[in-house]
């Protein structure tokens, strides 16, 4: 009998021994600055015992607190008591329109883990209830002293939007759902006219990446929209996937559209390179393969390119989770331009052609790295300058915004949607401290 | 004084013992999952592996209440506990239930690797055990009579 309890013992020990030492499973991520670059080196894929979850807990702006700026630069709010600002639009005439936005509401539960992974996410998403959200709020700065003499909500009632372009008079907001058209008219305060759909988006029911960014071409015929994938890595199914992790181009005048490019996880950020007029995107690559896979990244997008999601990442590494495979697809796939690092979130990019930062900031791009929810030590939660020559990436990316987390790693804001604004400032949505930042140059 | 006198569950309501109310659930579930796991094996159709992330965590969950009861009956009788079938049929099920927890771990993974190749693998020595633990346990109430109320029974 006390043999027979000791041996009891024994195995219970050991399997709660097992059970610790599995779960508390590595998932400490390497140098992350090691990734990015053209070429990153990739470490082999792991596949995780626990969803990997370190979302940084929300403690908001204290008064007088902003982001910390690399030096010759300086930050004030521009706006602040927005309800998740995602992404901003310069106007001709220097108005700033602040897109708010939230997500749409969750689809149900497709597995016990959906139910878990909401709780630990809702914790990130700028926590507690909100007021209303959903709108364009238009800040009218007409000395440009970074002080906006009014505020109003331009446009309301739309659908967790994401993307503006304007055309001449024609104002598109990317709405998840679809493309809509406003006649926009200069020094209106707010949208009288109802809006018009240009076309339809992949939207609900699941909507996994649902901000659509939009970007006109330059003569203004074509506007691109990115769509993000319906799932981490077609976990909803691949038929939930039509049309999605692609850039669309659509036919301003007619609402005809095609798959421009395929295979971009979740591109946003969409622009284009001014010196070689190509189309540039940031995009998140997907999860839980690692805290050092899979590096996102930005690329400038080739006409008809498939850049591997699902099915292989930088180019032929096979994604063993989807089924079934394409070797076809793979052979294709083209590996990105420039990595940003392992889950940072890029949301947003802009390219800087004004002339009031210093000449360190010229040419280039800067990109709102929103940060990492499922890696440890946190990664991104900052906004970065990559510089460019020729066209391409030439050098190191530099930390130009950061403090957006405090010295717990709490979140005090997160960086998304960037903007120049019509004095050559840097325009910096924080969808989580609920402001505009705007950088400029110290001394301007 | 028959065999049985002496082998009342202790987890028990109204004589019913709970132990035997709770585990056709954790069966039920397990051997579902296995199911389920073959059929996506074959369609690589994701609905099948969802309903199988499904079965095991309801099966884990009802599995650990079951060995709750039937841990309270083990504990608090001395002629269960004398029991080598029941030693052998608890340790088997706390195996089950561990291979079970790993199983659900597994499952988490997105699409194809939540199933294939660990996740199938669980499944089958999952459902390999349960007809010996279930061959233990009916060892105990049909040979030993461990929770059948003789009360009215004429000896």
């Amino acid at each position: 009998m006390r043999t027979r309890m000791t041996a009891r013992c024994c195995l219970t020990m050991l399997l709660l021994g097992t059970t610790a030492i599995v779960l508390s499973g590595c998932n400490e991520g390497g140098d992350p600055n090691a990734e990015i670059g053209a070429n990153p080196k990739l470490p082999e894929l792991t596949q995780y015992l626990l969803p990997p979850m370190n979302v940084a807990h929300v403690v908001g702006w204290k008064q007088g607190e902003t982001p910390t700026v690399a030096p010759g630069l300086k930050i004030e709010a521009l706006a602040t008591g927005l309800q998740h600002p995602r992404s901003l639009y310069t106007l001709p005439n220097g108005d700033v329109l602040v897109v708010e936005s939230k997500a749409p509401p969750a689809p149900p539960p497709k597995r016990p883990k959906d139910i878990i992974m909401g709780f630990v996410e809702s914790w990130a998403t700028s926590g507690g209830s909100t007021g209303p959200s959903n709108r364009i709020t238009l800040l009218h700065d007409a000395n440009g002293d970074g002080i906006p003499e009014s505020k109003s909500v331009y446009i309301d009632h739309l659908n967790s939007p994401f993307g503006v372009a304007l055309v001449g008079n024609d104002l598109y907001v990317a709405n998840t759902d679809a493309i809509v058209k406003y006649p926009y008219r200069p020094g209106e305060t707010e949208m009288k006219a109802q809006g018009t759909t240009l076309m339809e988006l992949p939207g609900g029911p699941i909507d996994h990446h649902w901000t659509k960014s939009l970007v006109a071409s330059k003569d203004g015929s074509l506007l691109y929209v990115g769509v993000g994938s319906n799932s981490n890595i077609t976990e909803n199914g691949i038929e939930a996937e039509k049309n999605r992790a692609d850039i669309l181009e659509v036919n301003r005048d007619s609402g005809r559209w095609r798959v421009f490019a395929s295979g971009l996880r979740n591109p946003n950020g969409l622009s284009f390179e001014p010196q070689s007029g190509a189309l540039w995107t940031v995009v998140n690559e997907r999860d839980e393969i690692g805290p050092d896979l899979v590096p996102d990244y930005m690329t400038s997008v080739k006409d008809g390119a498939f850049y591997g999601w699902p099915y292989s990442y930088y180019g032929q590494h096979v994604d063993p989770r989807v089924m079934p495979q394409r070797p076809d697809l793979v052979a294709k796939a083209i590996p990105p331009d420039y990595a940003l690092s392992s889950h940072v979130a890029p949301l947003g990019m802009v390219f800087y052609t004004a002339d009031a930062l210093p000449q360190a900031y010229r040419g280039g791009a800067f990109v709102g790295e929103h940060g990492s929810w499922n890696r440890t030590p946190l990664n991104g939660y900052k906004v970065i300058y990559v510089p460019f020559s020729d066209g391409k990436p030439s050098g190191a990316a530099q930390d130009v915004v950061t403090g957006f987390l405090n010295n717990d790693n709490q979140a005090r804001g997160r960086p998304v949607g960037l903007a120049v604004d019509k004095t050559g400032a840097l325009l910096i949505a924080d969808d989580v401290g609920n402001t505009v930042w705007r950088v400029t140059a110290t001394g301007s | 004084m028959t065999p049985a006198d002496n082998l009342q569950p202790t987890a028990q309501i109204a004589r019913h013992p709970i132990h035997v109310m709770l585990v056709p659930v954790p069966i039920t579930c397990f051997v579902g999952a296995l199911i389920t796991d073959i059929v996506y094996y074959f369609t690589a159709e994701m609905m099948w592996a969802d309903f199988s992330a499904w079965l095991l965590v309801v099966g884990l969950i009802v599995g650990v209440l079951a060995a709750i009861a039937g841990l309270t009956d083990f504990i608090g009788n001395r002629g269960i506990r004398n029991l080598s079938a029941a030693w052998l049929h608890m340790f088997g099920n706390v195996a089950v239930l561990v291979v079970a927890f790993f199983n659900v771990l597994i499952h988490t993974r997105d699409a194809w690797t939540s199933v294939v190749p660990t996740g199938i693998i669980l499944s089958i020595i999952t459902v390999l055990i349960l007809p010996v633990t279930g061959w233990l346990g009916w060892t105990m109430v049909y040979r030993h009579g461990v929770a059948v109320d003789r009360v009215g029974v004429a000896p």
